[in-house]
């Protein structure tokens, strides 16, 4: 047969098909196809997690103030999952979304893994990795030269808050170095705390007996959206007592609205005038506590001082706010606002509570002043759910610090901030003065260097351009963040921290509890990276500085310090993880106050022997000053806090805004939400691309129409908008600081700043 | 192999979800993806594309502020005992590899990941959208896959996941009563708890067996707030829901016009 | 050696060259659907915008439809094997050739559509016989086998094929026994027919698409086989026409489509009569009984209650009573227009019974979902028409498909 094109092709066809239909008979193609499908059940790139046994730490999560005891379970080396810690008394086993994801902070992308180095421009993300050696020389040589040319009041420090030993460290340290500049952002903690100390003349935190009031009057406290320590606060809420009410009171139907007995819907910003209302109501109706009010306050009626200068009372600056004319500030009908303050009048165990929504904003005085007010009228202090004071955590004391001229010269030096001045003498930091007052200087920065723990001042500072061109004057920024944030990425060096779990830190009584904890974050790992912890670099730079600088730090190490500074505790708290530590026998504190009068002060009375008020022009309700042009903004802007974000130096993991709603989030885009009726005068819809515009700034936004929100308001979501961080967080949305300025609060310098003016319109 | 236990004796794993404590904190998904090694992308925000065993949604009664109202509702798998006979769930009926079966022992309804196929049928069946397909190949940045749980195995691309009431707890429940010597139904009800109740920082959710008279589920079930997710379909869920508020049970099934929810007979009473 | 000629003898077809611009056109087509196809094999179904909410889309109404419209060829044998209409022999050769392209198309587009197209044969292996997917993927792939033997001695008729006497007599024996395999394929066809229908019905957590049951089966199974009888045979007509029109030769005696389309006309008279009443007791009794009414499923602005009128008047009374009458299948125009609605019709049927489905919201919290198809899809989703083109094509031209050409185009 001869073999041409045509059936060389015939027979190549019928061998190739025979052959195919041959091997079918063969067990290979069978064996081959399961092969195939057991490889795609074994896919190299889906990870099969190691197993081991299983065995639990305990610990405590460091992502927020809120100071939970937690549970990690391991698998032979590796933690797998962070639970919560039962018998822990504060979240008694309960955690919010962050604690949860607490792994997620860890060994996620986020983390700085070595100290580095900026290479490139300020924030352009160039970075060269160097030794501990190398960032440590670099920061003390800075520090030396400022002490150097007499200026260490030029060193400023910004952490994330005040408690707990590592900014008692960082304090030491500024004072024997020369600088009285150690900064932080202020909350409604401080705010409440000098209304304390100006009703009661004690310093410490305001606590709240939450779990044993009986009528909460919360004047837009998020308590369920991140106020106080969350962890207590879902706690409390879900174990609550079926007779508990609780009344909530803001402009926008918030997750704690929702789940309240009553939700009261108020013009934003006049919480303050409404309590003076209520307090009207009571005093004129003669329902407050007489035996409290009696015996134990000054300032209730007029009075007249020494010189024989008359001032107004309590009970007279109140009659001022009649329930027509507080009907009116606040937009609450009069009946409503009679019938709240008989009800609160006549609750057993009433407690109005402050701090709008996380409480991440201090407010004014006056406002704190008036809700204690309250709490006063009904005898409520110092009681069974009433409101506590909670002494500072005493430390150990130290070895005397010596200082030398350099040093004491530049602690003589005013604060930047104006904290402390005859302007604002009981206020402690003022960080959100810090930008403006930076820019406002012609020439060089008093600031000329700054060092970033545990904070994240360019993303949580209102006004980001201004805080941005502050920063960009200042010449030396060190960050000893644990992760790329945004004021990380625009630091010189990055000195990184360990991460949580990783390291020691002290928590003192978290925000709004009612009696004394130390809780201890022990680490449960070993760090994954080249970090260190910050206390550790911090007196490494001191016993580098030498001189009184290096006396005053005799500890080898942090753990060293820690140990030393909490004493008898240190052992307590190794082995336990948490202290409790009851009040003074309740009975002798109660009602002893440390006033001029030694009884409770009420404002103006208080504030007038501060010497800092005329008390003939009281001026009880002070609405902020809220920017904008009314013609130009028609609309009020108003940041809302959410317990899925974060809005905090510690930003969200990738689960929480995994679990962000697509009416808060979509793709890039930040949705605002606004009431249909607001809407439809804008002929906005559902979805619509929009431009919001502030007096600060600008920002493309997605309207969601939200009935639950006040005609004429926009609520924006804190927490999004990051311009740092990992894909699963940078430029996601809108940073509500890029839109909203500060505003002082006149008696205290704190940002009272509840919102801004705002448009809307089409984009 | 199916063992048809019988249906009063057999365990009939269920949860009880309180909405009138539920604040909408999103703990519970977050519990259940570090539990179950949910994997997630860096978009997050298309909520049809996302794996969550557990979904919180958000229902308001419509009205205009000030008398607006609205309540959280999360939904994982309801573990239907299914239509008519126990096991005949929407999704183990269609699954045509029998890649997701009902466990008889149990009522807990399962899904093998090596065994799915991706045909996707099972997320057409089920009305709850519980159903989750991984349209991408999971992949844990930096150091993450270090944290991951070996309990649940990591999905592979191109199949369906879903919530299995943490089923491998009650695995090693089990495993760890048998090693004790005790017989499975002597399980404490605190002995085998699902993830996202333990997450629940307000404790909403009350998990355990809705057959047995000593477990909180089986009183809770009975209240008069009690309801369940699209009943009148009669896929009979083991997810029951408590809520004070009558719109917020409305919204959980559909009714005409006319029509009452609790005067509305659950037309398959026997499962109570 | 005298080359036999590869096509049939008796009949013209055009040149090579023409012929071979047209099958490029095709071919890149085809080739645009297998570069999609590879991308969703390679990289998955994120290629897609399916979602969770919409896990069958475009291409399972694709894959539904084409195996409605291939329903020609069961129906076809069904009429001439078993009823015995022996007519129909002049157009069964098509209609089992657009069988063959519609039922692999749908088969590939299954492969293409799983997650784990590896694993695809756990559906017969770990078989699950109550899911009427099962019983989808055992009918189609055995149908699918019976069309190919139907297939085969077609193209062992090519004329240079024929010349191998092995061939020839495979072909000639393989004749022989075609009754049984249409038989056989006829009743394969009525099970996977409902089957599909099933898929749908049994779906009883989606009360738009779930019927009650008559034994096993919900109503949309017999629906299905009964719709997919009723309109296939007007997809063949049509496709026979189109063919004619571009081969600008009449192919079919006149006699035989009318015929075709007189049955085509009862069955969608029957069917659609049996669809009414359907819908209307699942409107007024099912439904209801799960709380919805039959506005709530049409309430979105693009499933309106005008798909049910489109559905059920416009393309299935209306072509139904056309072709049943004398004067309206014999006027070529009406004819065509009744063929056209027909095939719309049961392709809407499908549309609404898979993408319906699917966007109806079951909580009065959700609203409707929504789906747009990426192009990958659409790619996919025309590959079988390119591909089936290229088949059709190639048939005409290299095989003696249609009886009737030689007589109807003598060549002088
Ligand atoms: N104490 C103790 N422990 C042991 C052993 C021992 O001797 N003592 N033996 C060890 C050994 S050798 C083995 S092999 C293991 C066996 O342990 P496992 O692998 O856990 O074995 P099974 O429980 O048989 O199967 C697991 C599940 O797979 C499901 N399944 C069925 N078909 C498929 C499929 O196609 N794909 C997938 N993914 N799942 C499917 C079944 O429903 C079953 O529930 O146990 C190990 N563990
Ligand atoms: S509340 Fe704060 S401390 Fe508690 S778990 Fe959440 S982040 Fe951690
Ligand atoms: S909820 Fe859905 S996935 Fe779960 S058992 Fe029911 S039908 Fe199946
Ligand atoms: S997607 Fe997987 S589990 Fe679902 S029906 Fe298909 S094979 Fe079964
Ligand atoms: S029961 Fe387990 S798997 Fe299901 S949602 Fe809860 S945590 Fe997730
Ligand atoms: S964790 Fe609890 S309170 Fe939070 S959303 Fe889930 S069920 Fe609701």
């Amino acid at each position: 047969m001869k073999i041409d094109r045509r059936n060389f092709l015939t027979y190549t066809t019928a061998a190739v098909l025979g052959g195919a239909a041959g091997s079918m008979l063969t067990p290979a193609p069978w064996k081959l196809m399961d092969d195939v499908s057991i490889w795609t059940q074994n896919w190299p790139w889906t990870p099969v997690p190691e197993a081991g046994p299983v065995t639990h730490k305990q610990s405590a999560c460091t992502l927020c103030p809120g100071g939970c005891g937690i549970n990690v379970r391991f698998v032979g080396t590796r933690p797998v999952k962070i639970e919560g810690l039962k018998d822990h008394p504060v979240n008694k086993g309960s955690l919010c979304p962050m604690g949860l994801s607490g792994l997620q902070y860890v060994y996620g992308p986020d983390r700085v893994g070595s100290p580095l180095k900026r290479e490139g421009k300020r924030g352009e993300g160039k970075w060269k990795k160097i030794t501990w050696n190398e960032a440590l020389t670099a920061v003390t040589d800075k520090l030396a030269s400022l002490r150097k040319s007499e200026n260490p009041q030029s060193l400023a420090c910004i952490t994330g808050s005040s408690r707990g030993t590592l900014p008692s460290l960082i304090g030491r340290f500024l004072t024997v170095y020369g600088s009285p500049n150690l900064l932080r952002p202020a909350t409604v903690q401080d705010a409440n705390e000098q209304a304390l100390f100006l009703t009661q003349g004690k310093q410490g935190t305001l606590g709240f007996d939450i779990e044993n009031a009986d009528f909460i009057l919360s004047f837009g406290s998020g308590i369920l959206d991140g106020w106080g320590s969350p962890g207590r606060m879902f706690r409390l809420f879900g174990t609550r007592k079926s007779e508990q009410r609780i009344i909530q009171i803001e402009p926008r139907l918030s997750n704690t609205a929702a789940k309240a007995s009553r939700w009261i819907g108020i013009n934003p910003g006049t919480e303050g005038a409404l309590a003076l209302g209520l307090a009207h109501v009571i005093i004129k109706e003669s329902l407050y506590n007489k035996n409290f009010i009696e015996k134990f306050t000054f300032g209730f009626n007029d009075w007249t001082d020494d010189a024989g200068i008359t001032h107004t009372g309590f009970a007279t600056l109140v009659e001022a706010y009649s329930p027509e004319k507080v009907s009116q500030i606040t937009g609450i009908p009069k009946p409503l606002i009679e019938s709240l303050a008989r009800e609160f009048a006549a609750s057993p165990r009433p407690l109005a509570i402050n701090g709008r929504g996380q409480g991440t904003l201090p407010g004014s005085i006056d406002e704190s002043l008036a809700m204690q007010s309250l709490n006063a009228l009904t005898g409520n202090i110092n009681q069974i759910g009433g409101i506590y004071i909670v002494p500072e955590q005493t430390y150990a004391k130290w070895p005397d610090l010596g200082m030398d001229a350099t040093a004491s010269k530049g602690m003589q030096q005013p604060r930047i901030d104006g904290a402390g001045s005859d302007q604002f003498p009981n206020t402690r930091s003022l960080l959100n003065r810090l930008p403006g007052l930076i820019n406002s200087v012609k020439g060089d920065s008093p600031v000329q260097a700054l060092l970033v723990v545990d904070a994240n001042p360019m993303y949580t500072l209102p006004d980001t351009a201004a805080t941005r061109k502050a920063f960009d004057k200042i010449p030396f920024i060190v960050s000893f963040s644990s992760y790329m944030d945004e004021t990380a990425a625009y630091a010189d060096y990055i000195l990184p921290d360990h991460a949580n779990l990783e390291r020691y830190q002290d928590i003192p009584t978290p925000a709004g509890m009612a009696h004394q904890t130390i809780t201890l974050a022990t680490p449960v790992i070993e760090p994954l990276y080249d970090t260190k912890h910050t206390g550790d670099a911090l007196i490494h730079i001191a016993k580098s500085l030498g001189g009184f600088v290096e006396e005053a730090f005799p500890w080898d190490d942090y753990e060293t310090f820690l140990a030393d500074t909490l004493q008898d505790h240190w052992s307590d708290l190794k082995e336990k993880g948490v202290i409790e530590i009851s009040p003074d026998s309740k009975d002798s504190a109660v009602l002893s106050f440390n006033t001029a009068s030694a009884k409770y002060e009420f404002c103006p009375a208080a504030a007038t022997r501060q010497g800092s008020k005329d008390s003939n022009a009281p001026s009880a309700y002070t609405p902020a000053a809220i920017e904008g042009d009314e013609k130009r903004f028609s609309l009020l802007l108003v940041p809302y806090d959410s317990i899925r974000l974060s809005g905090e130096q510690i930003a969200n993991s990738p689960f929480m805004t995994k679990t962000v709603e697509a009416t808060v989030l979509k793709k890039q885009m930040t949705l605002v939400e606004i009431n249909p009726k607001t809407a439809k005068t804008l002929a906005l819809k559902e979805g619509s691309k929009a431009v919001l515009t502030t007096p600060k700034g600008k920002a493309s936004v997605i309207v969601h129409l939200y009935e639950g929100i006040m005609p004429g308001l926009i609520a924006l979501p804190r927490g999004l908008g990051h311009t740092a961080y990992s894909e699963f967080l940078a430029g996601k949305g809108t940073n509500t600081n890029d839109l909203i300025g500060s505003v002082e609060d006149p008696a205290s310098g704190f940002d009272m700043a509840w919102g801004i003016r705002a448009q809307l319109s089409k984009a | 192999m199916k063992e048809k236990n019988d249906y009063e004796h057999s365990k009939r794993y269920g949860m009880v979800i309180d909405l009138d404590k539920c604040t909408g904190c999103g703990s519970c998904m977050i519990g259940c993806y570090t539990e179950n090694n949910v994997p997630f992308k860096a978009d997050e925000t298309n909520k049809l594309d996302s794996i969550n065993w557990i979904q919180v949604y958000k229902l308001t009664n419509g009205k205009p502020y000030p008398e607006t109202e609205i309540s959280y509702l999360p939904m994982p798998c309801m573990q239907c005992d299914g239509e008519g006979k126990l096991g005949h769930s929407p999704c183990v009926s269609v699954c045509p590899a029998v890649a997701t079966d009902y466990d008889y022992s149990t009522g807990i309804v399962s899904q093998i990941y090596t065994r799915c196929f991706g045909c996707r049928y099972c997320m057409a069946a089920c009305p709850y959208h519980a159903r989750k397909f991984n349209w991408w190949d999971p992949v844990w940045p930096a150091d993450m896959e270090k944290y991951l749980s070996p309990d649940v195995s990591p999905r592979m691309r191109g199949v369906v996941e879903k919530c299995s009431f943490c089923f491998h707890r009650y695995q090693l429940a089990r495993n760890k009563a048998y090693y004790e010597n005790r017989q499975t139904e002597e399980l404490g009800e605190d002995e085998y708890q699902t993830a996202c109740a333990e997450a629940c920082p307000t404790g909403a959710i009350t998990f355990g067996d809705l057959n047995n008279k000593s477990h909180a589920v089986y009183q809770l079930k009975n209240s008069p707030n009690a309801f369940r997710l699209l009943e009148r379909l009669e896929t009979n869920p083991k997810v029951y829901y408590l809520s004070s508020k009558k719109w917020v049970r409305r919204q959980g099934d559909n009714y005409l016009a006319n029509e009452e929810p609790g005067l509305i007979k659950k037309i398959d009473k026997q499962h109570h | 050696m005298n080359e036999t000629p590869l096509i049939p003898a008796g009949v013209k077809r055009c040149s090579k060259w023409q012929f071979s611009l047209w099958m490029g056109a095709v071919t890149a087509v085809l080739i645009w659907g297998i570069y999609a196809m590879f991308l969703i094999w390679y990289k998955g179904l994120n290629q897609t915008n399916m979602n969770d909410a919409y896990g069958f889309a475009l291409w399972i109404w694709a894959d539904l439809a084409v195996i409605a419209l291939g329903g020609g060829a069961f129906f076809s044998g069904f009429l001439t094997y078993i009823i015995g209409k022996d007519d129909l022999k002049n157009i069964i050769n098509f209609a089992v050739i657009i069988g063959f392209i519609c039922y692999s198309s749908a088969l590939l587009i299954l492969a293409i559509d799983i997650g784990q197209p590896l694993r695809g044969w756990f559906i017969f292996w770990h078989a699950n016989v109550h899911s009427m997917l099962t019983e989808v993927a055992f009918c189609l792939s055995c149908y699918f086998a019976v069309l190919t033997i139907e297939f085969i001695p077609l193209i062992l008729e090519n004329p240079r094929l024929a010349k191998k006497p092995f061939l020839h007599h495979l072909s000639h024996n393989m004749h022989g026994v075609m009754a049984v395999f249409a038989a056989t394929g006829v009743f394969l066809s009525f099970f996977h027919q409902g089957s599909l229908g099933g898929v749908a019905g049994v779906l009883y957590g989606r009360p738009f698409a779930y019927r009650e049951h008559v034994f096993i089966w919900p109503w949309t199974f017999f629906l299905f086989t009964w719709s997919a009888a009723a309109c296939g045979p007007c997809f063949t007509i049509l496709v026979t026409w189109m063919t004619e029109k571009i081969t600008r030769k009449k192919l079919v005696k006149q006699e035989v489509i009318w015929l075709f389309a007189k049955i085509s006309g009862w069955m969608i008279i029957t069917y659609i009569t049996a669809k009414t009443i359907d819908t209307l007791y699942w409107a007024l009794v099912t439904a209801p009984s799960k709380g919805f009414t039959l506005m709530d499923f049409y309430s979105s602005p693009t499933y309106n209650i005008g798909l049910l009128f489109i559905e059920i008047v416009l393309c299935g009374f209306v072509p139904g009573l056309i072709l049943i009458t004398r004067r309206g299948r014999e006027n070529s125009f009406f004819l065509m227009s009744a063929v056209i609605l027909a095939v719309i019709g049961v392709s809407l049927n499908r549309w609404v019974m898979v993408l319906q489905v699917m966007a109806v919201p079951l909580f009065s919290f959700n609203d409707w979902y929504t789906y747009m198809p990426s192009w990958q899809e659409v790619a996919t989703t025309v590959l079988p028409v390119a591909y089936g083109l290229i088949v059709i094509s190639l048939a005409y031209r290299y095989l003696p498909v249609f009886p009737q050409e030689q007589e109807l185009n003598p060549i002088d």
